[in-house]
């Protein structure tokens, strides 16, 4: 930010580095890598680092499009039932068409669909985004067991499903492209675009934003769709990965998934963030999780961690901003 | 929610006569009529809805979340909010049901429980009110480190309860004159203490200042940190509380229990009128939310409805619920 500080004294150096947040979260990622590797060898094979560049696929996914909405100051519950409920449809569709382009779209325009009811409720009948997604979160899980009443069983047989999730392109497993043209596309929206722009404005402050000729409403009903969206996307590779389409996957996905973003620096009260705090925020979350299985801890530990490190993290965020403000 | 605010800080400290209309002003009148409708429909729809033993049933279930939905209720309106009661509340059980199989005594047990539920409180109030710490995060992150915890000590399997004591099954599902369950005593006596707190006492015009405009109730002397601190530890401590009700009509400390309860009794808290903001609602607003979630779950359940519709129902009546009471507050 400023390179007319004159970094001669070791308070601003020290200040100017802790003043990232990413950098010390990149940190703290390093710091783990180290950590565990060190006790356990095979942490760096290459199984293991595919295996956990594939676990945080599918939350990046979802990650990114919740990264723009709590930028933009509201926030989506829903994300885990939906994504259950898109995997179901997705599964369904193939089954009865044998398509699995139209199973695939189908399952990501329900995702769409929800996005845009969460989106119609909170920009029009104007019910805080936590409650109606909430309410959505509730509605979704009980129409999924209303829509299929146990698990939608693989009957096509059809290659190139199973291939959304286990494929590969070259030595990469096709999530993680996946989830890297997702993150890539988020992130030049985000950064490079006026409607980027927009959605900090908004979430920042939206009369500001509203008197200067926004509409914030409309902006918020199209994040609320590209939400809905990836979580359609999210549900298909997981009913993939599954070979099932699964009513109850997904439980509690909406919470691993806010964790990472809020870990990763982004604002709960809207105009601050990053998509690049995302990404660490949800690698370091699943090398936390891997660690804790090669390191053979007990499972149970893979709750516990998280929290104690979102709580963490969101203070010496705090700590940062009000040495930002002296 | 802007509009409620500016008036509140207008209006400065309110009068009781002020009270009261802002009360009836309020949608407590439209829940009580819809509550009322409710029952009516039911009753006229399925034979064995208005009997004796169903009502006192929806009652003995509604009352657990009454009990937690009061603490969040008084939290919510002092604008802050706690997602981790129900992890609490299913964790609260396993010093209950520990200490008494090693002690035989009840009491000791439903002490260990509430030390338990008072450490969380005083640790959630400290990070969230005193460090400063957003809530929804604080509550977040305790709600995965405390279910977390459970699964670690329990290995993910439910304690039984070895002695079988009688006062033990009492609690949760014994009745008082063999009428009132109690649980729904429990519930109503701390409804009638947190209401007359809420709206007689200094404390609960704090609770609403705070929630309303803490800059303007720190300059008018109060002590927010404080106010806020106290506030999660009596949602903690009545979590605590409906929790032990629960591992009673459980019969075990189990280690599930509780999942999903903080997404029910933040909707019934907020289906009664208490806004997420803060500093607007009130306590009669929440009992009739839970009573109007309890009522609704069990009419349609006698309706032999799948169980599966309730959630959609109830979903969708929240929805309602926020969207009408937005809509009423823009028309003003």
């Amino acid at each position: 930010m400023s390179e007319i500080t004159q970094p001669a004294k070791s308070g601003p150096v020290a200040g100017r580095l802790a003043n990232n947040s990413q950098i010390v979260l990149l940190a703290l990622l390093v710091v783990l890598c180290i950590g565990i590797s060190l006790s356990a060898a095979q942490f760096y094979s290459v199984e293991n680092v595919i295996a956990i560049l594939r676990q945080c696929s599918l939350v990046l996914i979802v990650g990114a499009g919740m990264t723009m909405l709590l930028i933009a100051g509201e926030v989506d519950l829903s994300v885990g039932a939906s994504l259950a409920f898109s995997g179901c449809v997705a599964m369904d569709v193939t089954n009865k068409t044998g398509s699995v382009f139209l199973g695939a779209l189908a399952g990501i325009l329900f995702g769409g669909l929800v996005g845009l009811f969460n989106g119609l409720v909170v920009t029009r009948l104007k019910v805080n985004s936590l409650i109606a997604t909430i309410a959505t979160m509730m509605i979704l899980q009980g129409g999924v067991f209303l829509y299929t009443r146990e698990a939608v069983q693989n009957k096509h047989q059809q290659p190139a499903f199973t291939d959304i999730s286990t494929g590969y392109l070259g030595p990469i497993p096709l999530p993680v492209i996946i989830a890297a043209a997702v993150f890539a596309c988020a992130y030049v929206a985000l950064r490079y675009t006026t409607l980027g722009r927009y959605i900090y404005a908004v979430g920042a402050n939206a009369k500001a934003a509203r008197l200067s000729g926004r509409r914030p409403e409309q902006l918020k009903l199209l994040v609320f769709v590209v939400t809905g969206l990836l979580a359609g996307l999210t549900g298909l590779i997981l009913a993939s990965l599954m070979n099932t389409g699964q009513p109850t996957a997904g439980r509690g996905f909406e919470l691993t998934v806010i964790a990472a973003v809020i870990l990763g620096g982004t604002s709960l009260l809207g105009g601050r963030g990053t998509l690049l705090g995302t990404l660490l925020g949800v690698l370091i979350l699943k090398v936390i999780d891997n660690g804790i299985i090669i390191l053979r801890w007990d499972q149970n530990l893979q709750m516990i961690v998280p929290g104690v490190v979102i709580v963490l993290a969101t203070y010496l965020d705090l700590v940062r901003r009000r040495a930002d403000a002296r | 929610m802007p509009q409620s605010l500016s008036l509140s800080a207008a209006a400065g400290p309110k009068r009781p006569s002020e009270w009261l209309r802002a009360l009836f002003r309020r949608n407590e009148i439209a829940l009580l009529l819809s509550l009322v409708a409710l029952i009516v429909f039911f009753s006229l729809a399925s034979d064995s809805f208005l009997t004796t033993r169903n009502i006192t049933n929806v009652l003995g279930q509604a009352s657990l979340a009454m009990v937690a939905g009061i603490g969040v209720g008084v939290l919510v309106i002092s604008g802050e909010i706690d997602v981790s009661i129900g992890s609490l509340a299913g964790a609260v059980g396993i010093p209950l049901v520990v200490i008494m199989n090693m002690t035989g005594s009840l009491e000791l047990g439903i002490a260990g429980a509430l030390l338990l539920a008072l450490c969380v409180g005083v640790v959630n109030g400290f990070l969230a009110a005193y460090i400063g710490i957003n809530s929804l995060i604080v509550t977040l992150g305790s709600m995965f480190v405390i279910r977390g915890a459970v699964y670690l000590y329990t290995g993910q399997k439910a304690i039984p309860d070895d002695l079988m004591l009688e006062s033990f099954y009492q609690i949760g599902n014994g009745r008082l004159f063999g009428a009132i369950s109690y649980p729904a005593l429990v519930a109503i006596v701390l409804l009638s203490a947190f209401i007359y707190l809420m709206r007689h006492r200094p404390f609960g015009r704090k609770l609403y200042a705070v929630g309303g405009n803490p800059e303007v109730a720190r300059l008018a002397g109060y002590d927010v940190k404080r106010v806020k601190f106290i506030a999660f530890v009596i949602c903690s401590l009545l979590a605590g509380i409906s929790g032990i009700l629960l591992s009673s009509r459980l019969g075990s400390a189990v280690h599930v229990a509780g999942l999903g309860f903080e997404f029910q009794v933040v909707a019934a808290v907020v289906l009664g009128g208490v806004s997420l903001a803060g500093g607007i609602g009130s306590l009669f607003g929440v009992a009739l939310g839970v009573l109007i979630l309890s009522f609704l779950a069990n009419g349609l359940g006698m309706l032999n409805i799948a169980t599966e519709w309730q959630l959609v129902t109830t979903g969708l009546i929240i929805i309602a619920a926020v969207a009408f009471d937005e809509l009423k507050r823009r028309a003003k």
